[in-house]
């Protein structure tokens, strides 16, 4: 894998560890991320491969149907996020997250075996709207940054404090005035904005998309993503997005001992850093030493 | 036409091995209330473990290539064996990701994760060392037996019979002696209020690690006996009944035994009852059952309420 590859896949796991980590700030464990990172995979495959208005002069694929898949699989996400958040945000703790892994299951059992999916054997040949690894790994860095940027601006809004409320003490929340079902439904919205948007890019990039995409692994990757970063300010999840998807590539040289050594890492992380990485706290002090 | 008897016992069967495995995990979030996410790779090291000592020969990959075991050991002492074997491994899972967490009163979030690492770890050591092939273990290690039983003009595998009858006896006792003796009662109490459970003298520690021993030995007979009924689908072949596991537990109700074997049941005859066209869909199903019945009762079908504290 070139090193600009590496750089895509690291900048998907970060994005991907964003989407975990929003839920996750108003005290939801949502393990639904990879199920809508694979929907904005598939609306990208179909509306690229199938229809033939958007996929151009044969020139390359143009960024203007790019940006339209991107549009699509953001609604139909946020659709979803929608109908499915109410009844499934009633749900606490590890039960939410069980719930949600079971969706993930199901779509991806249902995307095995219907057809407009390409069952088993996915669909192929997704056109390029860049030439090479260098266009992406720009256009993921990009929405990275906006949705940092996002996050970032959440902790000063009235949004992110009304979540950050409610995952200190939800009922101290709700007396407080702060409409808590909506707070959770917006975040879970957001969230599968997120993974859907980061899910057409990777499509595109990997050329194909099939049912493997995103399954339970993925659900339980991403979430080590923020655990190890530390779920409290968002520059955690990025810093564990990026460094856990570059580890197996890092580790490379150990050859067969790689996944061990991958898995050590995420067995030892809680353990020796229980709160993440990055703390509010140390990174007050980083500030403060420079 | 295939015989609804027939199809009834395959359901048990299968019921009976994923209630196995939710006994696992319901025991270990009972006393600590975690779920061991390594409890897959205890599976697969049951059933590899099975295989060789049977004296079954490491495939072409994987460091220990060719190698096999000095003697070959009768099927239903290689299973106990293995039991144990992955009991052992619990206990290493317990020492390594669970208890260094629980001296800090750790969130259990940090529990999923490192419990997690500890899965990855462990089937790829198996990877490592076995190589990622398939493997199957021959019947023929039942002797005497012979493969089918015909039941009221069904033909029934002896295998499937067996399996539910292993899985019948291994809650049966475990039943027995929550309830009847007073290391059960001990473990009970630790599962109840840990605080006070010290408190009368009883070694809590001790209770967790016994929790997880015998979740490992659980798990490990229930990887053994796939691997006789179907086969030994490569080191990850244990997440994938894992993850159904983890349907079966929160489908019966959390920390709940008799949830857990209800659970597992329903999840078998369901999926035997998914008609043969449709057989894609089979892996669907538990989470599909999972999912309704956690919108309309979200502590499980047996699962005590939980009060919300004000």
């Amino acid at each position: 894998m070139s090193d600009l590859s590496l750089l895509v896949q690291m900048g998907f796991g970060a994005l991907l560890a964003l989407s975990v980590y929003l839920p996750l700030r108003c005290g939801q464990l949502s393990l639904a991320t990879p199920g809508f990172y694979v929907i904005g995979g598939y609306v990208a495959a179909l509306l690229s491969t199938s229809w033939s208005a958007l996929s151009g002069d044969g020139a390359g694929y143009p960024l203007t149907s790019l940006a339209l898949e991107l549009v699509v699989a953001a609604l139909v996400a946020a659709a979803v996020a929608l109908v499915l958040g109410r009844p499934v945000l009633q749900l606490r703790g590890i039960y939410l997250a069980i719930a949600t892994i079971a969706l993930v299951e199901i779509l991806r059992v249902l995307n095995l075996n219907l057809a407009w999916s390409g069952g088993a054997v996915g669909i192929f040949g997704i056109p390029q709207p860049f030439a090479g690894p260098g266009g992406y790994a720009l256009a993921t860095w990009v929405l990275l940054a906006l949705v940092c940027w996002l996050c970032a601006r959440l902790e000063d809004m009235r949004l992110g404090r009304a979540m950050a409320a409610i995952r200190d003490d939800e009922l101290a929340a709700r007396c407080m005035g702060i409409p808590s079902a909506d707070v959770k439904l917006t975040a879970f919205v957001i969230s599968a904005v997120i993974a859907a948007l980061t899910g057409v890019l990777a499509a595109h990039f990997l050329n194909t998309w099939n049912a493997r995409q995103g399954g339970f692994d993925a659900s339980i990757t991403t979430l080590a993503f923020v655990v190890f970063g530390g779920s409290r300010i968002w520059l955690g999840p990025v810093l564990g997005g990026l460094v856990i998807t570059a580890l197996p590539e890092l580790l490379r040289p150990v050859g067969d001992l790689r996944l061990i050594l991958f898995g050590l890492v995420i067995l030892l992380g809680p353990i020796l850093f229980p709160q993440g990485l990055i703390t509010p706290e140390r990174l007050a002090r980083l500030q403060q030493t420079l | 036409m295939v015989h609804l008897l027939q199809i009834l016992i395959n359901g048990l069967a299968s019921g009976a091995v994923y209630a196995l495995f939710a006994l696992g995990y319901t025991l270990v979030f009972s006393v600590l209330g975690v779920i061991n996410f390594a409890q897959g790779a205890m599976f697969t090291i049951g059933g590899y473990l099975t295989y060789l000592l049977i004296g079954g020969a490491v495939g072409a990959n994987g460091l220990l290539a060719g190698w096999q075991l000095p003697v070959s050991l009768p099927f239903w002492l290689a299973l106990a064996l293995a039991g144990a074997g992955s009991a052992l491994v619990g206990l290493g899972v317990e020492a390594m990701a669970f208890r260094p967490l629980r001296q800090r009163n750790a969130e259990p979030l940090l529990y999923l994760i490192s419990s997690l690492g500890a899965g990855v770890v462990l089937v790829n050591l198996v990877q490592l060392l076995m190589g990622a092939e398939s493997y199957s273990i021959p019947t023929s290690t039942l002797a005497a037996l012979p493969s089918a039983l015909a039941l009221g003009g069904a033909q029934i595998r002896t295998v499937q019979v067996l399996l539910l009858l292993v899985a019948t006896l291994l809650v049966a006792l475990l039943t027995l002696w929550l309830e009847g003796s007073r290391g059960g009662k001990a473990l009970q109490a630790v599962a109840e209020d840990p605080v006070t459970a010290r408190l009368l003298g009883i070694d809590s520690g001790a209770m967790i690690r016994l929790a997880f021993a015998l979740s490992g030995f659980l798990a490990g007979v229930a990887g053994g006996l796939v691997g006789l009924s179907v086969s030994i689908a490569g080191p990850y072949f244990g997440i994938g009944y894992g993850l159904k596991g983890l349907g079966v537990l929160v489908l019966g109700g959390l920390g709940s035994v008799p949830g857990a074997v209800l659970g597992g049941l329903i999840v078998g005859l369901a999926e035997a009852l998914v008609p043969s066209e449709l057989s894609g869909y089979k892996d669907g199903v538990a989470f599909a059952i999972l999912f309704l019945v956690l919108l309309l009762r979200p502590q499980g079908l047996l699962g005590k309420p939980v009060a919300s504290k004000v």
